[in-house]
């Protein structure tokens, strides 16, 4: 995929939250996106045609992550209310509420089979909850990090956390082995590249971070854009070229996966860029701000 | 209202009495279970549960349905029935709504459906299909000789379309064309009268020439033709075949497909069998319309601007030969009326008193094809190489020195750099152009030529250097090629060209096949690590085989690859120089390494540089450090992180079964626990020092004990003494207690039981406050006396000197504590030399110049030195006041804990503890003792009673006073001294 063909040109407004948007999400074959933030409500739209089409309200605080299961029939969401909410996306209803983290919840995720959900807690811990059964108390509770852990990631057999003490820690289920990269820097978000091998963190210190998941290595640095103080999302292209991730200043910029240049950056928002998300198959983006809207680019 | 309905919440007023609903209901209810059921059921009514009658389709009059109100009907309802066996498997039924409506609710639907009808079938595709659709029907029903279907063709639809009808109605029938009857009369009129003019002339072949000159009564005789036309019938247009097929070529094979040139030349030559008179305008027809050559007969063409149209074809289907005779007779005779390009379209549609113009515009220009040089070579030779042919510079001309003329000498350079960079075909070009001019007599082997020849030599290196394209030259025209074509490859991937920056400065064959594989690996692996290096410094300059077998130790180190070369090429060094020279590698491999990830390759040459003067001298010698700059740092600071570590953790069994993945652990004890990273700097980083310290406090106290025990021995014993004594003791074997309940119960928990300990020794203290600190604390201890009897190393304290002092002390107590009576100057003086912080709480305070006695005047002279002027004027204050005595032990203490900031707080609570317990005696002891040994020096009447009061005065304060834990040592102390002198004072 060539510079030209990454996504510039805003196509759609996404209006209606009231306060910041904290995170926006494609649902897996991007038709769909969600959104949430500090008006406690979760939203649904179609990006492509800029329509919402559902609101979820039933935190009690700001919503910080939202992930749908691959087949769009559960939601999960977390945020500062410390619980972690399972809904059902079409009746708008929570089916249950995982209660058991310390501190406020910063990121969740279903697994491949949506039988499970690991949220990353401010309490220091990863914990598992499961989903057929009726327990709401944690399957697992992973509690090796010494900081807030900011972002979690899974694979088949995998999860993978980011932790503000500098570590992203990978726990291999199936070798049974916890896998713990120290970049020194507070790890602010996790991301996959596609082909599953590499890791993309953000660091606190304005410095996106590509590891080679299998050994450890420290492939490619990406700076440029500001990233200090907010947790700012970042993900890899849907062809693994580049690297995209909003700023502070309001800017979303592309970098080069290889070589590290900025191929691109625009002006997105007027505020902070708190998410970005690619499009799973298009050239296309949608990206979260603090100023409340929710802006499609393509 | 019924109970159950007591739930709901009703809106709005009910509009119906109670009683009269409750009354019908009633009704209704009687009605149901009463006589109505006895009625035939034909007779019965359908009510509902209010007891109303229930009509259908009250507005159109109220009827009840079905058979009175049942789904049956008069004559019964039978079900339908299904059978289904193997033999006769019955075909499951397409049910539509139609199976379930009666006839007269089919005939209401009937207006709505949707379908065709044949009225509007204007092509007749509808009415086909239906007909081959009865054909096929029919055919089933009475098989016919013919089996299968009929075909297309021959069923026809029975339906005439909108169209057909319409000209039936226009007065057209079956079987006629649907032209213009006049028009094609005077059409066919025409072709009449040249038949017979055929027929006229085809005796007299010759005469053609002259009779195709045009006359005016031909003229005169076609236009009058037409009047006497009858209406001639026109059969309808038939099926025409636009470009029949006459070759033997395969259907649909067009030879001429990708070379309509040669279809042209095919053309060409067919016309030129034509007579040579006749084809003037004929392969411009031909090239504007369809060729029909095959239809033109040999020798005659068709006049220019004429077209065989279906007319032509028709009228002289049976004799061509006539056909074309007449016709090129004929076309100059045609009028400009005639014009047969127009007959085609508008021969029937022109205008009266028009007529088509005699010459149009629309005429195709055809060139003929190039005439080719009879010296032409079909093949194609490309011009001049770009690179210069070097293979008459295999052997480096020979130094020659410049010719004296300058300018020639400029000249010269001049054009071998622009030869070298433009390649041979630039000399050629030059020598040719200036031939006559001799400044270029060089070029024709003159004067400077030789000059010349090394000047384009040395370009040519350069620019090969430059362009990294070592190979030339040396290798054969075959794999130049192959290279250039994988550099073409290159730049279309947009892959990074080589650059190659130094100078070889004798290219021999080992180093172009090391070149290659660089050439080659560069050009595939694309090498982040490797492929700068040549825009990096070389470490190894000046020994350029030493460079290169460097260069080869990177390439080995980065990508692996070829070994056998490196071998081969240090082969002839000794063992131990080539592992010096590999350590020289390593070193200068993580010089570049680092110069290159701290910054950019450009700034990393000047570092770089002066790494290299400095690094042939450190890697040989190996005794200067390399230096040491931020870079450096940060490029540590960057190999530090990431750092992996790896650890064993176990997920949870149903985990891994929700991960549908195998539990590693199935059937394996859990794992022991591991130690947290935060426990770990617990224990070993901040508590450590308060653990030893506690440590020290605990085998203080351990001794101390022996050292009242063998007090107690003595007759002389205080009650207070023995409380102290009791408090430790208590205090000792409490503390494991405490320990356990640090480490496994909860906060809550400690936190009752300290405060009842607290309780029970004093209600004033404040247990909540030092808590948790407290059990911290002795967690710590405890963790760490375990680490002892594991044996394992204890982190090294910082230098503190109370267990220096209090390990002595008690030894020398004990010892002192017999011979107590007897001498207290030996006592004092082996607690000043001991201690300095005896000497600062006992010392210090007798060594005041001016209350100095003379018992004491050893221990003072000895502490003089160590002893600050500080703690000097705080004994000189305290010798003042009274109050600002008691203080200043605590500032004291201050000083010397002052590293301890963070542990005091625990420690105060140990000491509250302490004093809680010892309250009355130890406070009182140091008092006592410090009042005491002010009075030894001043006045000994005096002594007691100020003592008392002192103490009496400032109990309190004490407690209040901030103290560390060496204040409770030195408590001890002062406990012990205060003893030895009530010992004494009695």
């Amino acid at each position: 995929m060539s510079v030209s063909d990454l996504p510039r040109k805003e196509v759609n407004v996404l209006k209606g939250h009231e306060g910041a948007v904290l995170a926006a999400r494609f649902n897996g074959d991007g038709n769909y996106c969600l959104s949430c933030g500090k008006d406690r409500t979760i939203r649904l739209w179609n990006p492509h045609r800029g329509i919402h089409i559902k609101t979820y309200k039933s935190h009690g605080r700001e919503v910080r992550d939202v992930h749908v299961t691959p087949d769009n029939s559960k939601l999960c969401s977390c945020g500062g209310d410390r619980q972690i909410f399972y809904w059902d996306v079409a009746t708008g209803r929570v089916i249950r509420k995982f209660r058991g983290h310390d501190g406020e919840v910063n990121a969740v995720k279903f697994n491949e089979y949506a039988s499970v959900v690991v949220s990353a807690g401010y309490d220091q811990s990863l914990r598992a909850w499961d989903c057929r059964s009726h327990s709401t108390e944690p399957i697992q509770i992973i509690d090796s990090f010494s900081d807030s852990v900011m972002s979690v990631c899974l694979t088949k057999t995998e999860i993978i956390g980011g932790s503000v003490d500098g570590t992203v820690r990978t726990f291999d289920i199936r070798v049974g082995r916890e896998i713990s990269d120290s970049l020194g820097q507070p790890v602010n978000c996790i991301s996959m590249s596609n082909d599953g091998n590499c890791i993309l963190a953000s660091c606190l210190d304005s410095t996106l971070r590509l590891l080679d998941r299998s050994t450890g290595e420290l492939l490619q640095e990406y700076k440029g854009h500001t990233c200090k103080s907010y947790k700012l999302d970042c993900c890899l292209t849907n062809t693994d070229a580049h690297v995209t991730g909003g700023s502070e200043d309001g800017f979303i910029y592309f970098w080069d996966l290889v070589d590290a240049s900025v191929v691109s950056r625009f002006r997105a928002h007027t505020s902070v860029v708190t998410s970005v998300s690619y499009h799973p198959k298009d050239n296309c983006m949608i990206s979260a701000s603090v100023d409340g809207t929710i802006r499609v680019v393509r | 209202m019924d109970s159950d309905e007591d739930d709901f919440v009703f809106y709005g007023t009910p509009i119906e009495r109670e009683e009269e609903l409750t009354s019908r209901k009633k009704k209704a209810v009687a009605e149901a279970s009463g006589h109505l059921r006895t009625l035939p059921a034909w007779k019965q009514e359908v009510r509902d549960e209010e007891g109303r009658r229930r009509f259908h389709g009250a507005f159109t009059g109220g009827y009840s349905a079905g058979y009175y109100n049942t789904v049956g009907s008069k004559e019964g309802w039978a079900p339908q029935s299904f059978t289904s066996s193997r033999k006769n498997r019955s075909e499951v039924k397409q049910q539509s709504i139609l199976n379930f409506l009666d006839e007269d609710e089919k005939a209401d639907l009937e207006g709505r459906f949707l379908g065709t009808s044949s009225q509007f079938d204007t092509f007749g595709f509808t009415a086909a299909e239906i007909a081959r659709k009865q054909a096929e029907k029919e055919q089933q029903q009475r098989p016919s000789v013919i089996p299968g279907p009929a075909p297309d063709e021959l069923v026809l639809p029975a339906t005439e379309s909108v169209g057909v009808k319409l000209l039936l109605k226009m007065g057209w029938r079956r079987g006629r064309s649907i032209k213009d009857s006049h028009a094609s009369a005077v059409y066919d009129a025409r072709r009449q009268a040249r038949r017979a003019f055929l027929a006229f002339g085809s005796d007299d072949p010759e005469a053609q020439t002259t009779d195709s000159q045009p006359t005016k009564s031909d003229i005169q005789c076609f236009l009058e033709q037409p009047v006497n036309d009858d209406v001639s019938s026109s059969k309808s247009t038939p099926v025409f075949v636009l470009n029949p097929k006459q070759d033997l070529y395969g259907l649909g094979f067009d030879p001429y497909k990708h070379a309509p040139e040669f279809r042209e030349k095919k053309r060409l030559r067919t016309s030129s069998k034509g007579g040579p008179g006749y084809s003037k305008g004929f392969s411009m027809k031909d090239s504007l319309f369809g060729l029909k050559s095959g239809k033109v007969a040999p020798g005659f063409g068709i006049g220019a601007l004429e077209e065989l149209d279906d007319e032509d074809v028709d009228v002289y289907a049976g004799h061509e030969y006539e056909d074309t005779y007449v016709h090129e007779i004929e076309e100059p005779s045609k009028l400009s009326l005639e014009n047969k390009k127009k007959v085609n379209l508008k021969d029937q549609g022109n205008l009266p008193g028009f007529r088509v113009a005699s010459n149009s515009d629309y005429q195709m220009e055809r060139f003929e094809a190039p005439v080719i040089p009879k010296d032409f070579v079909p093949r194609h030779t490309f011009s001049g190489p770009l690179e210069i042919d070097a293979k008459h510079y295999d052997i480096p001309p020979p130094e020659v020195p410049p010719p004296d003329d300058s300018n020639l000498k400029l000249l010269i350079e001049g054009v071998a750099n622009l030869v070298a960079r433009c390649g041979k075909l630039f000399e050629d070009l030059s020598r040719e152009k200036n031939q006559s001019n001799p400044l270029f007599n060089f070029l024709l082997g003159g004067t400077g030529h030789d000059y010349y020849a090394r000047k384009l030599w040395e370009a040519c290196q350069k620019r090969n250097d430059q362009t990294k394209q070592q190979l030339d030259g040396r290798v054969p025209t075959a794999s130049r090629a192959q290279r250039l074509t994988a550099e073409n490859r290159g730049q279309i991937l947009g892959e990074k060209p080589l650059e190659r920056s130094f100078q070889d400065p004798s290219p021999s064959i080992a180093s172009t096949d090391v070149h290659l594989q660089f050439n080659l690996t560069d050009t595939f692996t694309k090498s982040a690590s490797f492929s700068e290096l040549p825009e990096l410094e070389k470490p190894f300059k000046n020994d350029p085989a030493k460079q290169e077998r460097f260069e080869m130790f990177l390439k080995e180190k980065y990508e692996g690859g070829l070994r056998s070369t490196s071998s081969s090429l240090a082969s002839n060094m000794s063992e131990a120089a080539r592992a010096r020279e590999r350590l020289d590698f390593e070193a200068a491999a993580e010089a570049i390494q680092k110069g290159k990830s701290s910054k950019g390759s450009k700034l990393s040459t000047p570092s770089f540089m002066d790494f290299s003067a400095a690094g042939v001298l450190e890697f040989t010698s190996g005794g200067v450090e390399p230096k040491k700059d931020v870079q450096t740092e940060d490029f540590m600071a960057k190999k530090m992180y990431p750092k992996r570590e790896e650890f064993q953790w176990r997920p949870s069994p149903l985990l891994c079964k929700r991960y549908d993945l195998i539990d590693p652990y199935m059937g394996k004890p859990p794992p022991a626990p591991r130690i947290r990273s935060k426990i770990d700097s617990l224990i070993f980083t901040s508590d450590s020092v308060k653990g030893t310290r506690m440590e020290d406090l605990v085998t203080a106290k351990k001794d101390i004990s022996p050292a009242h025990q063998s007090e107690n021995d003595n007759t002389n014993k205080k009650i207070a003494d023995n409380e102290t004594e009791v408090e430790v003791e208590v205090e000792n074997v409490e503390r494991p207690v405490d320990l356990y309940k640090a480490i496994f119960s909860d906060d809550s928990d400690n936190e009752g039981e300290e405060s009842n300990v607290v309780k029970e020794e004093n209600q004033e203290k404040k247990a909540e406050v030092a808590n948790a600190a407290l059990s911290r604390l002795i967690a710590g201890d405890f963790l760490e006396s375990l680490g002892k009897e594991l044996g394992l190393e204890v982190p090294p304290d910082m230098p503190y000197p109370t267990p220096k002092s209090m390990n002595p002390d008690p030894q020398k107590e004990t010892a002192g504590a017999n011979a107590r009576n007897d001498n207290l100057i030996v006592e004092s003086n082996g607690e000043t030399s001991l201690n300095q912080r005896t000497v600062h709480g006992v010392g210090s305070s007798k060594s005041g110049p001016i209350y100095g006695s003379s018992m004491l005047e050893s221990s003072a002279r000895k502490t003089k030195g160590t002893s600050d002027t500080d703690a000097k004027s705080n004994k000189f204050d305290e010798e003042k006041d009274d109050d600002r005595k008691m203080k200043t032990p605590s500032t004291r203490r201050h000083d010397y804990s002052s590293e301890e900031e963070r542990s005091r707080k625990h420690s105060r609570r140990r000491h509250r503890r302490r004093n809680s317990g010892s309250d009355l005696s130890s406070d009182d002891d140091r008092d006592q003792y410090s009042s005491r040994s002010k009075g030894e020096n001043k006045d000994s009447s005096r002594e007691k009673s100020s003592g008392r009061r002192k103490h009496s005065k400032h109990k309190h304060r004490r407690r209040d006073s901030p103290s560390s834990k060496s204040s409770r040592h030195k408590k001890e102390k002062d406990h012990a001294d205060a003893r030895r002198e009530k010992k004494r004072r009695e």
